[in-house]
């Protein structure tokens, strides 16, 4: 609801000019010096047009934008392309259960990714987000993926969990998605892999 | 005498006594502020959720936030970046995954993000484009709704009234449901804007109230948010007109102005209804009144200077200039950067002269002319400073574009950097059009930056096709030699001749032609047996021979019937032998015409990609330089609004400082008139002599 407040600005911004009205009662406002005024104006530079500046800096942020989209997408066709990419996501489904710290994943035995996770990052998968912890390359062919969560569990327990995941990767790209998730029955988290 | 000119009048700033109504900028657009609006967004965009994505996890009351299921990887990844403020990244990572199609099933909530957080940038075209086409395209009734409603603000932030109303109008139910719920308030209070600039306070009080009337439901929002919503209300009565709303409007405000308050936010909302009240009751003549709300207002608040220069007033419209010394001399010791505090340092003698005491009022206006001129020398410094670009220099400094951050759509400045003077600068931090600015500055330096990045990263992008251009040149040749050294047609033609051979033996049932070497060996030693007994037949008798034979007939038949016997199996051997040599050359000849198609395509592919990275190249080499223009024009813009500030204060000092040489003329004008007049009335006896000395 807070966000209302932003919205109130501008009914707000009129008591203001209630207010400026009622101060006119002291004395008309002090007439600018005849004599310094113009001076003063003539001694510095025009100031650009804010209305005109404000729409190039505008249409500057939105070629930018489109620019870093277009080079993004090189990137990826030019290191991961869609015959070889694999890509590895963290998502938590509620996570009531757990407090993640960390997470190390490996794939075919291989360390490919570790992180540690800041409070912000915990609270973004909470909230739904789901975190890219890995792009890369793999061949065609059956693999294996090891993923080990660490934080705390249920009674402000030190946890720690490992989940493993056999896959074949053929031509398509393959998404694999790591998920925390909370057994209600057991009272304990779950980690789940699920190949997109 | 006349009274000490105000500069109250001078256009109210956000923070700054003069503009009660309007909260502090810095609480509403700093970082909470960021984190709300990207909550509604967020709130926005999982509001468009189908079935598929909008269930909810948990019962919202026991967490915190809301959890929701994500039907795609990458839109949670978006998602992940917002959800960290990290806009940037969310925005252009989305792009990207709607260029490879792979955020479905939220087509559309994607869409509805990125238009948000394009909007959250001020990038109106864009994200009104993309609520258009959103429209356009038959998009749920949920989805239409949001879209004209966002629709409805940019044409309002824009100034484009009536054409907002427009779109209000087309929203078909209110917006509710889940985590919306702050979006139907929104509407309604942009509603109510629409209405009062179309001065109709009539409907917009009955908008507002409706607000109000929700009662303590979840729509009804917390009750700060009421309090603002009531402090609105007594706003629009007022500015009726009419006679009893007045009177509803001021009693409102009557109530915000004496209401509790638990938070700053609700203790500066207060002291804004009571300074409001205040001035409207000087400017009605009311100074009893003002004084009883100006009481109200705290002494260490943002407000306490304005109220304090009203409270003095207030007094003084009662002849009380003893009652208005108290709350100006107080305000006189405070910072000079305040408008208030400088007309303090007249309205002080001012009051002393009203009260007879010349000789204090003399020094007291002589020190104010002096204190003036120092002030106007010190600002003059200032301007120097900040021509010289010092000031810009030192605010990005005070406030850098890290490393880590993003392209901020709520940055805000919050601090001066050190150096001489910079209290004079302090009212910029309120000024809407100077953190605009300075935030244009700060994303121009983030964009820098970041083409800086991407120019280096086409450059590795540029090594790396070399090397694998390098690469397959040199590597192809070995691939297709190698190749070349197993003859595809003439395994062919093995593979075709032992196929018919293979048949031959079938059908002929030849057990022998599947006879392994050793076999074949003893077969023929068998036939050389034979015949050298045939050779031998005269030097033999009849029984050594035809034992010899009937041992030579006795192998042949065990060795035929050994071969007899494993006929079909050797013939399904050999069978599935071919079957397999025949896959291997259909794979060698697949992999050999891919061979020949990577060594025509390979090279257009990697040509594609080195014509795509000049064309990117080049496109950054024409931004940058366009970036650092407007980097240019931006500081000199900023430099511009803050040395037209600060000519602003110049020009009150230099009215304060001529109304204070009035005054000094005028008390030195009535010694002199005391002198010639030795039997004056009582208030000469507070004239010394020597206060008529210039």
């Amino acid at each position: 609801m807070a966000f209302t407040y932003r919205i109130t600005l501008a009914i707000l911004a009129s008591l203001a000019l209630l207010t400026s009205a009622a101060t006119a009662w002291a004395q008309p406002a002090p007439p600018a010096d005849a004599a310094s005024a113009p001076a003063a104006a003539a001694s510095e530079p025009a100031p650009a047009p804010q209305a005109a500046l404000d729409a190039r800096v505008q249409d500057l942020k939105a070629e930018v934008i489109r620019l870093n989209r277009d080079l993004l997408i090189l990137e990826e066709e030019l290191l991961y392309p869609a015959g070889t990419q694999v890509a590895v996501f963290v998502s938590m489904d509620v996570g009531k259960l757990f407090e993640l710290e960390s997470v190390q994943i490996k794939l075919d035995d291989k360390l490919i990714s570790q992180h540690l996770y800041t409070a912000q990052e915990v609270q973004a998968l909470h909230r739904g987000g789901v975190q890219r912890v890995f792009v890369g390359n793999l061949k065609t062919g059956s693999h294996s993926i090891d993923a080990f969560f660490t934080g705390r569990g249920p009674h402000e327990r030190d946890y720690k969990r490992g989940t493993t995941l056999k896959f074949d990767k053929g031509t398509e790209p393959r998404y694999i998605e790591l998920r925390v998730k909370d057994s209600l029955g057991k009272l304990q988290p779950e980690f789940e892999v699920k190949v997109w | 005498m006349a009274p000490p000119r105000s500069a109250c009048g001078a256009p109210p700033r956000g923070g700054a006594p003069s503009g009660p109504a309007e909260p502090d900028p810095r609480r509403l657009l700093g970082r909470r502020a960021a984190a709300v609006a990207a909550a509604a967004v967020a709130a926005l965009a999982f509001g468009l959720a189908g079935p598929t994505a909008a269930a909810e996890v948990a019962p919202a009351s026991t967490l915190p936030f809301s959890v929701r299921a994500v039907g795609s990887p990458h839109y949670g990844d978006t998602l992940f970046d917002f959800y960290q403020d990290h806009f940037f990244s969310a925005i252009t990572g989305l792009m990207v995954s709607q260029h490879f199609r792979r955020v479905s099933p939220h087509d559309d909530e994607a869409e509805v993000l990125r238009g948000g957080m394009l909007l959250s940038y001020g990038l109106h075209e864009q994200a009104a484009d993309i609520f258009a086409k959103l429209i356009e395209r038959n998009a749920p009734p949920a989805v239409r709704d949001r879209a004209w409603f966002f629709l409805a603000r940019m044409r309002h932030q824009r100034g484009l009234l009536d054409s907002s109303q427009e779109a209000l109008d087309r929203i078909d139910a209110p917006l509710a449901g889940g985590p919306n719920e702050g979006l139907e308030d929104e509407r309604q209070l942009l509603q109510a804007q629409l209405l009062m600039a179309r001065q109709d306070y009539a409907a917009a009080v009955k908008v507002l109230e409706g607000i109000q009337g929700r009662g303590t439901g979840a729509s009804a929002g917390t009750g700060s948010a009421k309090q603002y919503a009531r402090f609105n209300l007594g706003v629009a009565l007022i500015k009726s007109g009419d006679e009893a709303d007045v009177t509803r409007g001021t009693a409102l405000l009557h109530e915000v102005g004496q209401s509790g308050a638990a938070s700053e936010e609700m203790r500066s909302l207060r002291d804004r209804a009571n300074v409001a009240l205040g001035f409207v009751a000087l400017q009605d003549k009311k100074p009893r009144e003002a004084r009883v709300a100006l009481q109200r207002v705290r002494l260490a608040g943002p407000l306490a200077n304005k109220a304090l220069l009203g409270y003095g007033w207030a007094a003084s419209e009662l002849n009380d200039p003893r009652l208005a010394l108290v709350p100006w001399t107080e305000l006189a010791t405070r910072d000079l950067t305040d408008a208030a505090v400088l007309e303090a340092q007249i309205a002080v003698p001012f009051a002393m002269a009203e009260i007879g005491a010349y000789m204090q009022a003399l020094e007291r206006y002589r020190g104010a002319a002096a204190l003036f001129e120092r002030e106007k020398k010190s600002l003059g410094e200032s301007v120097a400073a900040i021509r010289g670009g010092s000031f810009i220099r030192g605010l990005l400094k005070q406030n850098p574009v890290g490393a880590g951050q993003d392209l901020d759509a709520f940055a805000r400045l919050d601090q001066l950097p050190e150096m001489p003077h910079t209290t004079h600068l302090v009212p910029l931090l309120a000024d809407h059009p100077f953190q605009e600015n300075f935030k244009h500055l700060r994303d121009l330096q983030f964009l820098q930056r970041n083409l800086a990045q991407w120019q280096d990263n086409l450059g590795s992008f540029t090594d790396m096709l070399d090397t694998r251009r390098q690469a397959f040149a040199q590597r192809l040749p070995q691939v297709r030699a190698a190749a070349g050294i197993v003859d595809l047609p003439a395994l062919q033609q093995r593979h075709d001749a032992l196929a018919a051979t293979l048949a031959r033996a079938e059908e002929s049932l030849d057990a022998a032609a599947f006879a392994n070497p050793h076999e074949r060996d003893l077969l023929d030693r068998i036939t050389r047996g034979r015949a050298t007994l045939a050779e031998a037949a005269a030097l033999m008798s009849t029984e050594e021979r035809s034992a010899a034979l009937e041992r030579l007939r006795r192998a042949e038949g065990a060795l035929t019937w050994q071969l007899t016997q494993q006929f079909s199996e050797r013939a399904w051997v050999a069978r599935k032998g071919l079957r397999d040599s025949e896959r291997a050359i259909v794979d060698a000849r697949a992999r050999d015409a891919a061979l020949l198609q990577a060594q025509k395509d390979e090279p257009a592919r990697q040509a594609g990609f080195a014509v795509r990275i000049a064309e990117l190249a080049s496109r950054i080499q024409t931004l940058q330089p366009r970036v650092v223009q407007l980097d240019a024009e931006v500081q000199t813009q900023l430099q511009d609004i803050a040395v037209a500030e600060l000519q602003n204060q110049k020009q009150r000092l230099d009215a304060y400082a001529a109304q204070a040489t009035l005054a000094i003329a005028q008390i030195m004008d009535r010694a002199q008139l005391a002198q010639k007049d030795p039997r004056g009335d009582d208030k000469k006896a507070a004239l010394p002599a020597a206060a008529a000395k210039p």
